[in-house]
């Protein structure tokens, strides 16, 4: 087998076992090493693996799987059995008594394990980068927590596995094993969602508990409906090949179903925004590099098939519609996570959209924003740890002082929602081909077309607007402290900030050469077709599609560095004044207004359960 | 190159021809309530004495966002008269104001918060309409691109005649005329975002609003295609409605405002988009 293959698999499992039992010192030291050498690890395979790379591991592997398999669900019994709760109990029973029946009747399967294709280390790369990063953030906020020594050891160790679940998430083409590890996921995200134990965490880590669970069913049934309509192999691969055949929808549906749940759409949002009571460096992970990656990962595996299909037309309705629905939620919202939470879920309804639209330019904007989605979020919620830890702030209306006691943290906040938001940052670019897309699409679904294009076009200006009012508060100071000093938040904090930022920095300056020589191969091989992405004059060419370079770049020097500019200039010759106040001396509290919308809430979640049945209905009929 | 040279030349003197007609729709709504009104040239008499002022600032972020509203705005108006993409440039214009709200923000005062919160309600009001409209646009043209209407045979208003409807219903909030001026409201909030401004950089504030003139018309001359006489038609015809609506009429609330364009006029856009998409 491949040797950086192991490597990122084993890896994360050794210093997993290893951090339980080392001192405190060392495996700091431990933890550093490992984050590096498994991105340095990942890259070395993105460069390696040009030709999709197939790998059969022996039977013994199998049976393993199925033994650890078992244990899960009974862990989860017991769980459910602990908690009292009927919802787990009943979804652990279901999928242990699938499962047993599923390994009673079908054949021994032969096929290759695992699948290593351009869209495998793709997702490798930015799983390992990014967690790597965040377990080095968690080394310093881990530490500040209040809990016992071995519960800090016991939150690094789970980590570690957890990065090597998701590793194995992308690589499994066997869908036994992407079940596995799919469940192992929701397994992890319950360990950390009820970390601190108290009576919120443990709600929480259940309703992500049974949500997910029905992720997991809804695959087992896709591997039993593939059995039952004869195609053979249960893989992946397999499953691609019979993208024509007869009764193909409904397992497609399926999987995209348990996409959809993993990806936290609507109505099944409640536990992504509930993965909030975890320590901060979790809704990191959960946002940025896993767990809800799994949800475009596996619509971009699937693309090749469900696109032109009815199920692409439910799901692109559904996300288009999740879109401006968690748009307008995020309005309402005051806490800094859920506001990032919320758009967590717009942003990801684009990413599953454009991956079900499945053209060319659809894939490559997909592609694009699951990439600079996980950079950015990675540094917002690292810098939401930052304003906990350091600021203590949670609410985003006390953060008007924050602009001259953490300038630094300010302007870092500012410049990871610049990057969600304006051009010419990659999440910008992934938005805008979205927009222009859809319109291909509405040569011949005209209605679908311009309902999903008002749907994105309105959410993505209610999300910037919120977006903007935070930004405005981030920057809020008085004049007689104009000059800007930055604050130190130790080397943990301000290390890992730095990187990201690096990273985001690099996005921008880059993204011209990452959309011909990364984005574009990662979208060939996952299409099964050449997206020719290439510049020509001041125009950028992917696909059919043209983005103008001259206004992105003006629009650049006006709005981004604008905004980063407005921290550091100084008007040396005018005077300061006072605000005018009318002569009133209210004590008037600076938060920014928001708007009560939660009457709508319950009809948003009505509206994607519908989603849901038309989902299977598409498939059936 | 001909074709290029109008719209240059209407880019670089925007600022101008909005202080112009700024000071036209002072006369006119003057004259509506028989009064004389003030010179022509009024907006640049006061233009000139702005710059006079002695400089007081709150911060300096917040007088530099003032500027680059300005300048931001400019930009969306300048790709627009070009004929860029439709929905790129309703976007860099939500920016532009993006900017002022954040100015807004970036004071202690209370009313400056205040009017960045209703500005934000403004452009939640009146976005989905342009949004809207440009994909309506799409879906008759084919195209994003604002240049497609400028050069369409049919005239876009005879296609969507209830979004040019709708458009007409928003255009009050965009030019902050009353019933929907509640973002600048000088009577309650005196002013809103534009109060913690002064001097030279109330400057850049006040002619940004010239321009917005320049934009809004600009939009509503897009309906009229390749027609140039129905575009100067066009184009009066919402100059006299609007002077006569803000004189006649008195200032609702947001929720009023809000209610009043999601409810009727978006629906309106909404409707014709329907028509369009179904046949």
């Amino acid at each position: 087998m491949n040797l950086y293959l192991t490597g990122v698999i084993l890896l994360p499992l050794l210093v997993s076992a290893l951090l339980l039992i080392l001192p405190p010192k060392i495996s700091k030291g431990l933890v550093i090493l490992s984050s590096l050498v498994l991105s340095a690890l990942a890259l070395l395979l993105y460069i390696q693996v040009d030709e999709p790379l197939r790998i059969t591991l022996p039977h013994a592997v199998n049976e393993g799987i199925v033994v650890a398999d078992i244990l899960m669900l009974l862990y989860f019994g017991w769980v459910a059995i602990r908690r009292k709760s009927v919802l787990v109990g009943l979804l652990s029973v279901l999928q242990l008594g699938g499962l047993l029946y599923l390994l009673r009747t079908l054949p021994a399967s032969e096929a290759p394990q695992l699948l290593v294709d351009k869209l495998s280390t793709f997702m490798l790369l930015l799983i390992n980068v990014i967690s790597g990063i965040i377990a080095v953030f968690s080394l310093r906020y881990i530490d500040e927590e209040d809990c016992s020594a071995f519960r800090k050891k016991f939150f690094l160790s789970v980590l570690f596995w957890f990065i090597a679940a998701m590793n194995m998430v992308v690589i499994s083409d066997n869908l036994e094993f992407f079940f596995f590890f799919f469940e192992l996921t929701t397994l992890a995200s319950f360990l950390f969602i009820g970390f601190r134990k108290d009576e919120v965490s443990v709600k929480n880590a259940l309703t992500a508990l049974w949500m997910n669970q029905i992720g997991g069913l809804t695959i087992l049934a896709a591997i039993f409906f593939i059995a039952y309509n004869g195609y053979g192999e249960i893989t992946f691969t397999n499953l691609l090949a019979h993208s024509t055949a007869e009764g193909v929808l409904l397992p497609l549906a399926l999987l995209s179903m348990a996409a959809l749940i993993k990806g936290a759409q609507l109505p099944f949002s409640k536990w992504l925004l509930g993965a909030m009571v975890a320590p901060t460096p979790v809704s990191a992970l959960l946002h940025s590099s896993t767990m809800v990656k799994i949800a475009p990962f596996i619509i971009l595996r699937l693309s090749p098939a469900i696109k032109d299909t009815p199920v692409a037309m439910v799901l692109i309705g559904l996300t288009g519609f999740v879109f401006i629905a968690s748009a307008i939620s995020a309005l309402s919202q005051d806490n800094f996570k859920r506001i990032l939470a919320h758009s967590t879920i717009a942003l990801l309804a684009l990413m599953i959209m454009m991956g079900a639209v499945g053209s060319p330019v659809t894939i490559v904007a997909s592609l694009v924003l699951v990439l600079f989605h996980g950079i950015s979020k990675c540094m917002l919620f690292l810098n939401a740890g930052i304003l906990e830890r350091v600021f203590h702030l949670k609410q985003s209306s006390d953060m008007d002082k924050l602009g001259e006691s953490g300038p630094f943290t300010a302007l870092v906040i500012s410049i990871g929602f610049m990057s969600l938001l304006l051009p010419p940052f990659g999440a910008f670019i992934g938005k805008w081909l979205s927009i222009e897309t859809i319109g291909t699409l509405a040569t011949d679904k005209k209605l679908l077309g311009a309902l999903v294009m008002v749907a994105v076009a309105g959410g993505g200006a209610v999300l910037s607007l919120l977006y903007f009012k935070v930004m405005g508060l981030l920057i809020a100071r008085s004049g007689e402290k104009d000059r800007v000093q930055f604050e130190k938040t130790g080397p943990y904090y301000a290390g890992t900030t730095y990187l990201l930022l690096g990273l985001v920095m690099a996005g921008i300056i880059g993204l011209p050469l990452l959309l011909m020589y990364y984005f574009g191969p990662v979208a060939t091989t996952t299409l099964g077709q050449a997206v020719p992405v290439f510049q020509d004059g001041w125009n950028f060419f992917v696909g059919t599609m043209r983005i103008p370079m001259l206004p992105m770049l003006i629009a650049f020097i006006l709005l981004p560095l604008t905004l980063v500019t407005a921290m550091f200039i100084r008007f040396r010759h005018a005077d300061r004044a006072k605000e005018y106040m009318c002569g009133e001396k209210v004590n008037y509290s600076f938060s920014s207004f928001y708007f009560t919308i939660d009457r709508a809430v319950p009809y948003f979640s009505a509206a994607g359960i519908l989603f849901f049945i038309a989902l299977l209905l598409a498939a059936l009929l | 190159m001909n074709g290029y040279l109008l719209p240059v030349l209407l880019i670089i003197l925007a600022p101008f021809i909005g202080g112009l007609v700024y000071g036209f729709e002072r006369i006119v709504k003057a004259r509506m309530q028989r009064r004389i009104g003030p010179p022509l040239l009024q907006p640049f008499y006061d233009f000139l004495k702005l710059a006079d002022k002695r400089q007081m600032i709150v911060h300096s972020a917040h007088a530099f966002l003032g500027i680059m509203h300005f300048v931001s705005l400019w930009f969306a108006l300048a790709l627009l008269l070009l004929g860029a993409d439709l929905i790129l440039v309703i976007f860099l214009h939500l920016l532009s104001s993006a900017l002022l709200i954040m100015a807004g923000f970036s004071t202690r005062s209370i009313f400056s918060h205040l009017g960045a919160n209703r500005t934000a309600l403004s452009i939640l009001a009146y976005e989905p309409v342009l949004i809207i409209i440009a994909v309506s646009l799409f879906i008759n043209t084919g195209s994003f691109d604002a240049a497609a209407a400028f050069t369409s045979e049919e005239p876009l208003l005879f296609k969507m005649p209830l979004a040019f409807v709708a458009l007409l219903l928003v255009l009050p909030i965009k030019l902050k005329k009353s019933p929907f001026d509640v973002a600048e409201a000088h009577q309650e909030i005196t002013g809103g975002v534009e109060l913690e401004f002064s001097g030279l950089f109330f400057e850049a504030v006040y002619t940004a609003k010239w321009l917005d003139y320049i934009f809004c018309y600009t939009l509503v001359f897009l309906f009229a295609g390749s027609n140039i006489l129905l575009g100067i038609g066009l184009v009066a015809g919402t100059f006299l409605y609007l002077n006569a609506l803000d004189n006649s009429t008195a200032r609702v609330n947001y929720k009023q405002m809000l209610r009043f364009s999601l409810g009727i006029a978006f629906t309106l856009a909404f409707i014709n988009l329907l028509i369009n998409s179904l046949t």
